[in-house]
């Protein structure tokens, strides 16, 4: 079995990140980047699953400049057998980023594709379901867990609803949400090994896909800050302003 | 402009999020006068149908194929009809329902979507959409390049849409059962089992954060307070981690994102992580017994002091409120 | 702010070190106030794992920090919180140099009244029997240490010191130290300028910087640190008060957090930082390691050896943060002979949780009376200050690099002290 994880440089929003005084860019030179989080689950996932079952190789692909090598390296240390780097000078938006991981996906014939349910980043949360939908492969969303039944694959989805079962005939796409597992740290014996795996550099332009923009950006602005309120002394009337603003009580 | 919304709801009723999206519709259509139209899906969903009439005309599609809610069936649903109808726009509340099928929908019509719209506006004749991005750090206005456009809308963004004097029509449609085809099979979803409202649409938030030691006393003090309140429970990631609050409680980042009109955070510190999942919020009140917690510097009103003290005598005295206004 | 605020001292830093100066200083009747550049606590003192091992190779240490246990005690009973959870330590082992350690430590503690004997490799095992002790040569366990934990101790300097006046000004950094000839004279912080004839530098890994705004050299640095927190694990169960663990020979220390277990590593190459690059903002509590960080490989390599069921895909958190290195990991407090009033307490090297409760008392009395009732000889600020080789920040940055990574690296050789001795 083949098991395909795309996976993208993000960088890591646990740090203040802000607009550009212009409002063309974001801030994020100077923070540290990181494997987006949702797909060091999947690689994880992928990992867990090829330590768990026999013949199972997890590939790893990243789409974007040099710097993209990054993450498939994490992912390559954490146990990913191979990586690919799809080289694309120009960031992209989803739409684009799902049409050429089709091509990859085409190329690579993976039996599952696992990815990350969206990029801190961006947050779309749609790469994952464009590219479901290019391949007319099922997809289960939200994943927090799987299990291989024979030939199928049984999810547990994380819903507003409760936990949702699917099971999915091969070849599926599924994307992950953050219980599906934890993600292991490399050991340095996983670093070692990482430097002489083999990632293969393919250029965009060498996958035949014609770039189709959909996103336009026109400004950034950072989000709104709140101003801190009032700090109460009395109880009671903390307690009246909780009551007022619920809607309950004088 | 056309727009389409396309309704959530539990098999009887409509899910109040889709109000607020047919809200954003009728804002969007009113410069070009354009029209708004419901699609309701689903299996057996005559009543959601008409309930839904109640605001804006509607497309049903009551099919034995759209029994369960799976993107393969529902995403080639949409798009026939976004197709058939000539639909400019089409918009949906966000939500898991609407996370997991519109874009699949969106991608058999070109891939142009914007997700977790806040705001609109219209500018040389293009509508643009205000995104958050970096989890609500920085919010992106955008312009979509293609037609039909797609976008999943921030219910607490928008007013829910007022009902018509009169109920509009309902227009039943039938696809092609290829349509249906899917290589996916639902096999079942264990729900919450619990009397108080869903923490992602509940009015009132009562949360709960590491001051917490155990599940007990998150019952008996967030869970005590929020029934005071009428009030959905949720949690600091902390608990969640800790075992202490459920998974689905979770606010934050990566849990759920929330808007009430009050939240009530108890215990919590305010991680970047978790303010970004309910700064949004019409009012933020704090418990927290570090004077410096950063849930400071976006509570509207704070106290500070011990949670295991300070609730019970919240529970006290809300519950007095409360019995002082029925009385 | 039009007009300058007037205080007795201003204290630039809000973590241990600055708080527990302003508490003392304000206990004898001083105007105080700490700027702190971001939030209070949240710099190194926020990431650390606070294990107290109070015998030292030097004597007068061993007696600050056995002093600064009964400081704490007392803060506990005014702020009413448990700061100082006493676990009893054990050092161990598992080759000849570090078995000669442990006995010279041993004769050592034993020298000065210091609670701490030889413990087997059995006795060792039957407290941790989480840990694997097949390889231990020897063991000493001192049952009087512990851990403190950083977020109540600051919470305890904070509650005493609001209660005796003293003033807390967050998300105010200083941007210049004032001086009038060879006196300091006050800041200008970001919100205006502040007038005190003293002014403690008590910046930790900014410590260096601060120095700089009045032109002086403090030969400190900033040095990355690494420890892992395991998530409760039923199968492997770790009391509240298990003992603290070091292990000088992988490099570790351990001791129980929350039902599971912190183990930290001094790692042989440490990472360097210019503290000059971070936003003056930054906020050491949203530092994060990589999946693949070489730091975290090796401690996961370490923590392995000693604990074989710790490995990468153990549930955990990891904590990295930045500590303050100075070239022979002994802190610096008081002043140069240049400048007048302007007094340096940094350079804790990994220990300023533990130290800070003495540390505030002898920087109190060094500024107060002039002189402290404890030998400052070894953390004097100005031990450096003649000393060739120590103006340029690479070279300094290159000798506290060497010692930070030597740091559990070297053999001690303790003496025993002849009784009486301070």
């Amino acid at each position: 079995m083949k098991i395909l994880v795309p996976t993208k440089r993000v960088p890591d929003t646990d740090q203040k990140i802000v607009a550009s005084a212009d409002g063309l860019r974001v801030e994020t030179d100077h923070i540290p980047h990181v494997i987006n989080p949702f797909d060091a689950i999947a690689v994880e996932e992928a990992v867990r699953i090829s330590e768990r079952l026999r013949d199972v190789e997890v590939v790893a692909v990243g789409i974007g400049g040099p710097e993209y090598e990054q993450p498939l390296r994490t992912a390559l240390a954490m146990g990913a057998a191979r990586g690919i780097i799809v080289q694309c000078a120009k960031p992209l938006d989803p739409w684009n980023v799902s049409r050429l991981l089709k091509a990859i996906v085409e190329r690579e014939t993976p039996d599952l594709v696992l990815m990350g349910k969206q990029a801190v980043d961006d947050d779309a949360n749609q790469t994952g379901q464009f590219l479901a939908a290019l391949l007319d492969w099922p997809q289960a969303t939200f994943a927090s867990r799987l299990e291989f039944i024979g030939n199928e694959l049984r999810v547990d989805r994380e819903t507003d609803h409760g936990i949702e079962t699917l099971t999915l005939t091969l070849p599926a796409l599924v994307t992950t949400d953050l219980r599906l597992n934890e993600p292991r740290y490399a050991s340095m014996a996983g670093i070692m090994k990482a430097r002489k795996k083999p990632l293969e550099t393919i250029a965009a332009g060498e996958l035949g896909v014609p770039l189709e923009p959909r996103v336009e950006v026109i400004r950034y602005r950072s989000g709104d800050t709140r101003r801190a309120g009032e700090r109460l002394a009395s109880l009671d009337e903390f307690a009246a302003l909780i009551a007022q603003a619920a809607g309950i009580g004088g | 402009m056309r727009i389409l919304v396309i309704t959530e709801h539990d098999g009887t009723t409509l899910r109040p999020a889709s109000l607020s999206c047919l809200g954003f519709a009728q804002q969007a259509a009113r410069p070009s006068s354009g029209e708004v139209a419901w699609l309701v899906l689903g299996q057996g969903i005559a009543d959601v149908a008409a309930a839904a009439a109640q605001y804006a005309p509607v497309i049903a599609i009551d099919a034995a194929g759209l029994e369960h809610e799976l993107a393969e069936s529902y995403a080639r649903a949409i798009a026939e009809v976004v197709k058939s109808g000539r639909f400019d726009l089409v918009a949906a509340a966000s939500s898991t329902f609407a996370k997991d099928i519109f874009p699949r929908a969106a991608a058999l019509h070109g891939g142009a979507m914007a997700s977790d719209v806040v705001r609109h506006e219209w500018a040389d004749g293009r509508l643009l959409f205000d995104c958050p991005r970096f989890a609500g750090a920085v919010t992106a206005t955008i312009a979509l390049h293609g037609s039909p456009q797609f976008v999943t809308v921030r219910a607490s963004a928008y007013p829910a849409a007022v009902p018509l004097s009169q109920a509009a029509t309902v227009e039943p449609m039938e696809l092609p059962p290829a349509t249906f085809a899917r290589r996916a099979r639902y096999e079942g979803l264990r729900s919450k089992q619990t009397a108080r409202p869903d923490v992602a649409e509940a009015r009132v938030v009562v949360s709960g954060g590491r001051a917490f030691k155990s599940a007990e006393d998150f019952e008996r003090y967030v869970g005590g307070l929020a029934d005071v309140l009428g009030a959905a429970t949720g949690s600091s990631r902390a608990l969640v981690d800790a075992g202490i609050a459920p998974n689905e409680l979770q606010v934050g980042q990566t849990g759920k994102i929330v808007a009430p009109d009050l939240y009530l955070a108890l215990g919590i510190s305010g991680a970047v992580q978790h303010l970004a999942g309910m700064k949004n919020s019409k009012k933020i009140a704090a418990v927290n017994s570090d004077p410096d917690a950063p849930i400071f510097e976006v509570a509207d009103f704070g106290f500070v002091g011990d949670v295991y003290a300070v609730t019970p005598e919240l529970i006290k005295r809300l519950e007095q409120n409360g019995a002082g206004a029925t009385g | 702010m039009s007009k300058a605020i007037t205080a007795d001292a201003i204290i630039i830093g809000g973590g241990v070190a600055g708080l527990s100066t302003a508490m003392q200083l304000a206990g004898r009747g001083a105007k105080v106030i700490v700027l702190e550049r971001e939030r209070i606590g949240n710099g190194s003192t926020g990431r650390a794992a606070g294990l107290l091992g109070q015998l030292r190779g030097n004597a007068e240490h061993t007696r600050m920090l056995m002093d600064g246990v009964e400081i704490v005690r007392e803060l506990e009973k005014q702020a009413g919180v448990e700061i100082f959870v006493p676990t009893g330590s054990l050092r161990i082992a598992e080759t000849p140099e570090r078995a000669e350690e442990i006995a010279a430590l041993v004769a050592m503690g034993k020298s000065i009244g210091f609670e701490i004997d030889h413990a087997s490799a059995d006795e060792v095992s039957r407290m941790l029997p989480y840990m694997r002790t097949d390889d231990l040569l020897d063991a000493c366990y001192s049952p009087t240490d512990g851990h403190i934990q950083p977020a109540e101790l600051v919470s305890a300097y904070l509650k005493i010191g609001k209660a005796r006046g003293v003033e807390y000004r967050t998300h105010t950094p200083v941007v210049q130290i004032l001086l009038d000839g060879d006196r300091v004279r006050g800041v200008r912080a970001t919100d205006g300028e502040y007038h005190a004839d003293v002014v403690v530098n008590a910046g930790g890994p900014w410590s260096y910087l601060n120095a700089e705004l009045a032109d002086a050299v403090l030969p400190t640095a900033a040095i990355g640190h690494y420890y892992l927190t395991t998530r409760p694990d039923p199968a492997h169960p770790v009391d509240r008060l298990s003992p603290a663990i070091r292990d000088r020979h992988l490099r570790l220390y351990t001791r129980p957090e929350s039902g599971g277990l912190i183990v930290g590593i001094y790692d042989p190459e440490p990472e360097l930082h210019d503290m000059r690059r971070l936003p003056v903002d930054f906020d050491m509590s949203r530092m994060k390691a990589a999946r693949d960080s070489i730091q975290v490989a090796q401690l996961l390599d370490a923590a392995n050896r000693r604990f074989p069921w710790i490995d990468g895909r153990t549930p955990m958190s990891i904590t990295t943060g930045i500590m303050t290195f100075t070239p022979d990991a002994r802190p610096f407090c008081g002043k140069m002979p240049d400048i007048d009033g302007l007094y340096h307490c940094s350079g804790f090297s990994g220990h300023g949780i533990v130290q800070s409760p003495t540390i505030g008392l002898i920087m109190s009395q060094l500024i107060l009376d002039g002189e402290s009732t404890y030998d400052c000889e070894s953390i004097e600020a100005d031990r450096y200050f003649d000393v060739p080789g120590y103006v340029n920040r690479v070279e300094i940055e290159e000798k506290c690099v060497r010692m930070a990574g030597n740091y559990y690296g070297g053999v001690e050789r303790p003496r025993p002290v002849a009784s009486g001795s301070r």
